[in-house]
């Protein structure tokens, strides 16, 4: 591994007092163990708990977003804080604790030998190595938003819902730019695809969450799913038509 | 239309448009934004004002009453209105996310340089 290249984790965080500490320590052990260190900065999305005197109380580099904007906007402020501080590797992290640090070295490889410019973390390409498995309506889901980006992109991913994810310094700036706020995960890896942009996934396992409760009900994830559809099919219409304007005016 | 009914509507319309400018005057509603509501009581004043000017349009656009033309008149425009509003609101909620994170960055970066300072 190059030891020049710098890389953060965003983490952002909203209601996690009882997985932050967590988190951050595991960070701190990973540092001390592994060769190459890595940076971290925890976005407090206005959390309504404790998590922002934890943050301030154990001393974590964090930001505290004035008002509360979504997981979009909270991982978007780690991208300007990673663009502005001259990071070449930005790595998406929960704050939940489910995801796992060790990850961390495996899913950056690919975009420090420039395999890739993205580089996914995702639970489903190998089922033995993942012991975390999501409920049907998560997979259905998945399936469904994977089946769009087929269509549109021709290309596949597994899970492109998957919020552990290594982007590199060119995508750091889009990303600080221009990130989309609704459904971040699926929309930008779209928005990738269609741009041209090299997108590798790799095989993580996940934890189940430790503590906190997910906020996902049958009605919610349905409404989520019409939503994200129709958000894909409008990006690939905007991006093609933008795309083809871009062709003629070359010529 | 009795002379009556005439001209208590117009009053009404007077009130109206004197309303909408004294909203812009006290800048509670930008200009760009006040003109729509001022022409459409510019407007009434003359359906009300014009003899047989409502009746007349009815049977041009083929409408068998005057009051469904009316009606129709004003849901699509309300329509338009409504979704005219979704586009500003949408464009202020982008806005807001930009300059929440901008201020959110700025405080990160005066703690740090704080910190430094002692």
């Amino acid at each position: 591994m190059r030891l020049n290249m710098k890389a953060i984790l965003i983490i952002p965080a909203y209601n996690e007092e009882e997985n932050i500490l967590n988190v951050f320590e595991k960070i701190q052990e990973y540092n001390k163990n592994s060769e190459r260190k890595v940076d971290y900065v925890v976005i407090n999305d206005s959390s309504k708990d404790n998590t922002l005197k934890i943050l301030q109380e154990n001393n974590i580099n964090h930001i505290n977003l004035i008002q509360n904007l979504g997981i979009g906007g909270a991982v978007q402020t780690g991208y300007k804080y990673a663009y502005q501080n001259g990071y070449d590797i930005a790595i998406q992290f929960d704050g939940d604790g489910q995801h796992d640090i060790n990850y961390v070295e495996k899913i950056c490889k690919p975009i420090i030998n420039k395999e890739a410019d993205m580089c996914i973390g995702t639970r489903y390409l190998d089922k033995n190595e993942s012991e975390f498995q999501s409920t049907f309506m998560r997979r259905l889901g998945k399936n469904i938003i994977s089946f769009f980006i087929k269509v549109f992109s021709k290309k596949n991913i597994t899970d492109p819902t998957s919020g552990f994810r290594a982007v590199n310094r060119e995508i750091i700036k889009i990303f600080s730019e221009n990130y989309p706020t609704e459904y971040p995960e699926p929309e930008s890896t779209m928005e990738l695809l269609l741009n041209d942009y090299k997108i590798m996934e790799v095989p993580v396992s996940m934890n189940e969450r430790k503590g906190g409760k997910s906020s996902i009900n049958l009605w919610k994830s349905i409404d989520y799913m019409i939503k994200v559809s129709l958000a894909l099919i409008i990006d690939s219409i905007n991006l093609k038509s933008r795309k083809s304007r871009n062709v003629k005016n070359k010529n | 239309m009795t002379i009556n009914l005439k001209i208590a509507l117009v009053i009404i319309t007077f009130i109206y448009i004197a309303f909408i400018l004294k909203e812009v005057k006290r800048k509670k509603l930008q200009i760009s934004l006040s003109t729509f509501w001022l022409i459409s009581g510019i407007l009434l004043i003359f359906a009300i004002l014009i003899p047989n000017l409502v009746e007349n349009l009815t049977k041009l656009l083929g409408f068998e009453v005057q009051s469904n033309m009316l009606f129709c008149i004003t849901i699509f425009v309300a329509f338009y209105l409504i979704f005219e509003l979704t586009i500003r609101v949408s464009k202020v909620y982008t806005n807001n996310i930009s300059l929440v994170q901008e201020i959110s960055l700025l405080k990160n970066r005066i703690e740090q340089l704080e910190k430094e300072k002692k």
